[in-house]
């Protein structure tokens, strides 16, 4: 023992001539550079919740539920996308100047140095063919193309002035969903459930359901995981036939063989793991878990037809076809159990009037009649259910529709359609800590562009985060030696209509 | 024309300062290493150094003059700078004059020339900054901590020192201060605030739609009339609340807040004040402002394993929620909340088989917030112990077998804020009732029906012949 400290006070002697005079100058001017400098890197700690975003999953247990930054009012996300656009003007965006335009030329001014995906020359232009009326307490202008939304007009904020810089379908639905129009970003499901995990460890945390015939132009990628672990991708359910293929046990395997082959993979896998120590083995592992328990777990939510009645009648039901109303009861049952994001997607909604179920005045209503009681159902449903508050509900397309007659490449079309259109939409919220009856943003008097209270994707992307406690800002995820965010290096929570 | 002209050139000073201040620095460094042996080579750069940062120096000068005659600044501090500047700039010419006899002197020269450049410069930085500006982020730790010290009673605070100055102090006395004037304005005390500035008046007792200050806050940021400049740092929401009161409530001087009006949209940010939170998330959230302990770790992995689903409610809150709905054995499993009852504020048993019995276990949580029973065999009975959660805003009780015998109970739960019933024993018909107990609370019995019309199955053809 005595030794021990001889040595210690002999090191410790030997350490103080090295604090000589240079010693006490050089130090007086480093040290206050490096107190500076401590400052700065201070900024690098990732485990500084007031710096950066403090996410650490388990990668054996990947979805989890975890904390977000602040204690958002949302809990959950409904996404309604109707792929293809709809036509704000027919919708929400009452314009009865464009109706004194009706059959003109369109103005050389709003032709001269834009591009259209498919209008070439000098189109007509397009009066609204709906009625509008003000509708609620708000005074929210809804068309007679949704009588049943018309109703709901105060539960809702909207977004008249919703601007993007993409006018082709897939870049931008990726746009609205990735925050890039180019492949390869993690959608906006993945990103939450990334930072929130799900509360039901039997289910998926985000699953994504379609309609309409067909995915949506920018494919699976629209909910991908981008960089972000393979976990947390969206998972495809069906509304007809078996809701996720492949899951039942195939024909003479019992479910106890099942469990008995799972676990045996899931030990080699944990062997493969102890070698290489690469976490997207865990995550395989869990997937596998997952897997099974959702062959219990999923046939029993996804079951619609065990609805009473009474809600089949509100959201206008059918059990056993693919249908919006029939994924949006679904999305209700899926939130309620537990589900961090579902998002859906419903197919048919591109009016171009090249044919009959793209008219503006034919189709498109059909498609107006086949989501508007379903999804004003959801919102009153949720509201009974007291669960309004912790679902943030979003209803839009990708982009807008223009206040001209298409005239594809120059030549009229046979009926009466709109073109792409970047310049305006609007899109709607709901629920999940958004102000009741509220409106953000106006058009100008033909709806041709944005004038005030412009909103973009990123915006949007924003907002949904911030209701459910992420600041966008620094919500970000190491790749390729930087951090990275879904809103990228732009975005606004618009608080304009939060409640 | 000469007047904007002359301004025009006087905003270039700011720019045009730095020439002089670097390159006479530099000219002064080259002269004393050149004095060394090893660094006799820099010699000649002197000179040419002195007479480009000369010349600069009489720019700066100049335009220095045209920007002291259209700002408002500080007429004391600027006079000072600008002789001080124009001697700098005299200094400078003699420097490069003697530079060549190489007098013993000259070195002397130099050193004056050096640290009037020094002082001259931080006086200018005074006038864009602040005089505090250089020495403020060392002190402000400590002034922060005195702000939120003086105000740990919000209720005997007077609103305008206590809270409404500091706020003034720290965004805008920069420029509407005893240093600058900007349009005319200053701040800093009662008189000058009440004088108001080019522009007219400035606060209106309770008045705020003509009040200069409010106007000007509140426009988009975008405007180029909204105060603070876009470029400088912004009121935070609940600064421009409690200015926006001030206001309105008569822009008293001396009043404490527990005299004045208190409206519902200025209580939150009151107690965000007294907690000494300067958040504007509490707007957003039912989290209890009162600091908890964190749950030990121990505890929160023996509710895990039991399947027991739970978090913070926030990442910086040690507030934690809880569900069960993939909790099996429920009865048994309960009771590991009494292990985290301080913590506990958000508890969600909605379909699970939570019995009457099992509910007893609540009545020793009393800090939940918001309680969630949806589609549940709970009944009257037990909801006797949820009458024991004294914070409880939020209940959901939708199809469950509660009635209005058993809502009787909870009556003396004034936090309520929403029930929820829809298909429970409690129906429409309740709701006069209901809402004689619960007057401030919002009461949801659901029910809502969408009435099919005959266009939703409907479908639009197309003209024949198309």
């Amino acid at each position: 023992m005595k030794d021990h400290s001889k040595i210690i006070n002999e090191s410790l002697e030997e350490k103080n001539r090295f604090f000589t005079r240079r010693h006490f100058l050089k130090e007086a001017s480093f040290g206050f550079g490096g107190l500076a400098l401590a400052n700065l890197l201070g900024g690098c700690n990732f485990n500084d919740t007031t710096t950066s975003n403090n996410i650490l999953f388990d990668p054996a247990n990947p979805l989890l539920p975890r904390s977000p930054m602040f204690a958002g009012k949302a809990k959950s996300v409904i996404y309604l996308h109707m792929a293809g656009a709809p036509s704000q003007l027919e919708l929400f965006d009452y314009k009865p100047e464009l109706m004194k335009m009706d059959g003109q030329d369109c103005p050389q001014s709003l032709l001269e140095g834009k591009k259209f995906a498919f209008i070439r020359g000098v189109p007509k232009m397009l009066g609204p063919q709906a009625n509008f009326q003000q509708r609620g307490e708000s005074g929210a202008w809804i068309s007679d193309y949704l009588p049943h939304l018309a109703t709901i007009a105060d539960e809702i904020s909207f977004l008249k002035a919703v601007t993007t810089d993409q006018f082709n379908h897939a870049p931008a639905q990726l746009l609205m969903h990735t925050g890039s129009p180019r492949l390869g970003r993690p959608s906006m499901g993945s990103w939450v459930t990334y930072g929130l995990g799900t509360e039901n460890q039997n289910l998926p945390g985000y699953v994504v359901l379609t309609s309409g015939g067909r995915n949506p132009d920018s494919g699976k990628s629209v909910w991908g995981s981008g960089f972000l672990p393979s976990v947390y991708q969206g998972v495809q359910c069906r509304s007809e036939g078996d809701p996720v293929l492949f899951l039942n046990d195939p024909d003479g395997i019992n479910r106890d063989l099942r469990k008995a082959s799972i676990n045996t993979i899931n030990e080699i896998n944990q062997q493969q793991y102890k070698e290489f120590k690469d976490p997207e083995i865990l995550s395989r592992i869990a997937q596998y878990e997952m897997a099974y328990k959702m062959q219990i777990s999923v046939p029993g939510v996804m079951n619609i037809a065990d609805e009473p009645q009474y809600i089949h009648d509100m959201y206008g039901t059918k059990p056993g076809k693919e249908s919006f109303a029939n994924n949006v009861l679904l999305a209700r049952k899926l939130v309620e159990k537990g589900v961090r994001f579902v998002q859906l997607f419903d197919w048919g909604w591109d009016a171009h009037g090249t044919d009959a179920n793209l008219a503006i005045d034919i189709g498109h209503i059909n498609k107006c009649r086949s989501v508007d009681k379903a999804m004003t159902a959801l919102i009153l449903d949720l509201k009974q259910r007291g669960l309004l508050d912790d679902v943030l509900v979003v209803w839009g397309g990708e982009f807008g529709r223009t206040p001209m007659q298409e005239n594809r490449a120059g030549k009229a079309v046979p009926f009466k359609g709109r073109d792409h259109h970047t310049e305006a939409f609007t899109i709607w919220m709901a629920g999940g800590g958004i102000k009741k009856g509220g409106s953000y943003g106006e058009t100008d008097e033909i709806g041709y562009s944005s004038i005030s209270g412009k909103t973009n994707a990123f915006d949007i992307q924003a907002t949904i985060l911030n209701q459910l406690g992420f600041n966008h800002e620094k919500f970000t995820y190491q790749f390729q030696g930087r951090p990275f965010r879904l809103t990228d290096v732009s975005g606004r929570v618009i608080t304009e209509i939060l409640a | 024309m000469i007047g904007t002209i002359t301004e025009f050139i006087g905003h270039f000073h700011p720019v045009l300062v730095h020439l002089p201040i670097g390159i006479l620095l530099l000219a002064s460094l080259l002269f004393f290493l050149s004095a060394k042996e090893k660094y006799q080579s820099l010699r000649p750069a002197v000179g040419i150094s002195l007479l480009s940062g000369a010349c600069s120096a009489i720019l700066s000068c100049i335009s220095g003059y045209f920007l002291s005659t259209t700002d408002d600044y500080d007429q004391q501090l600027v006079s000072l700078h600008q002789w001080l500047g124009i001697a700098t700039a005299f200094i400078s010419v003699l420097a490069y004059l003697f530079f060549k006899q190489q007098k013993n002197w000259f070195k002397w020269i130099m050193i004056l020339l050096t640290l009037m450049i020094i002082v001259t410069g931080h006086l200018g930085g005074s006038l864009t900054h602040g005089s505090d500006y250089l020495t403020a982020s060392l002190r402000s730790s400590e002034n922060k901590s005195e702000l939120t010290k003086s105000i740990a009673d919000v209720q005997e605070a007077v609103l305008y020192a206590d809270i409404v100055q500091p706020i003034l102090q720290s965004k805008c006395y920069n420029c509407h201060g005893p240093n600058k004037q900007k349009g005319k304005l200053r701040l800093d005390q009662q008189e000058f605030i009440l004088k108001g500035g080019k522009s007219g008046e400035t606060v209106l007792a309770g008045k705020t739609d003509e009040s200069e200050m409010i106007k000007r806050i509140l426009l988009p940021k975008e405007d180029d009339d909204h105060m603070p400049p876009v470029e400088k740092a912004q009121l935070s929401k609940n600064d421009i609340e409690l200015i926006h009161w001030w206001v309105a409530s008569g822009a008293d001087f001396n009043k404490k807040i527990k005299e004045l009006p208190q409206t519902e949209k200025i209580k939150p940010v009151l107690l965000a004040l007294q907690s000494g939170q300067t958040t504007e998330e509490i707007k957003i959230s039912a989290i209890p402002l009162k600091p908890v302990e964190k749950a030990s770790d121990s505890v929160l992995l023996k509710l895990k394993a039991a399947g027991i689903m739970i978090v913070p409610v926030a990442q910086n809150s040690n507030y934690l929620s809880a569900n069960f709905i993939t909790t099996e054995n429920i009865h048994t499993h309960i009771e590991l909340l009494l292990s985290i009852a301080p913590q506990l504020i958000w508890l969600k048993l909605g379909n699970t088989n939570i019995s009457d019995s099992s509910l007893a276990i609540l009545a020793k949580l009393p800090n939940i917030i918001r309680l969630y029973l949806e589609n549940t065999t709970i009944s009257d009975a037990g909801l006797q112990s949820v009458k024991k959660l004294s914070q409880l805003q939020y209940l959901n009780l939708t199809r469950t077998k509660v009635t209005v015998n058993g809502i009787l109970q909870i009556k003396e739960l004034k936090n309520l804020q929403e029930l929820y019933f829809y298909k429970s024993g409690v129906t429409s018909a309740d709701y006069t009732s209901l809402k004689n107990l619960f007057p401030k609370t919002k009461i949801d019995t659901g029910g809502y029906k969408l009435e099919m019309i005959a266009s939703d199955t409907l479908l639009v053809k197309p003209p024949l012949g198309k």
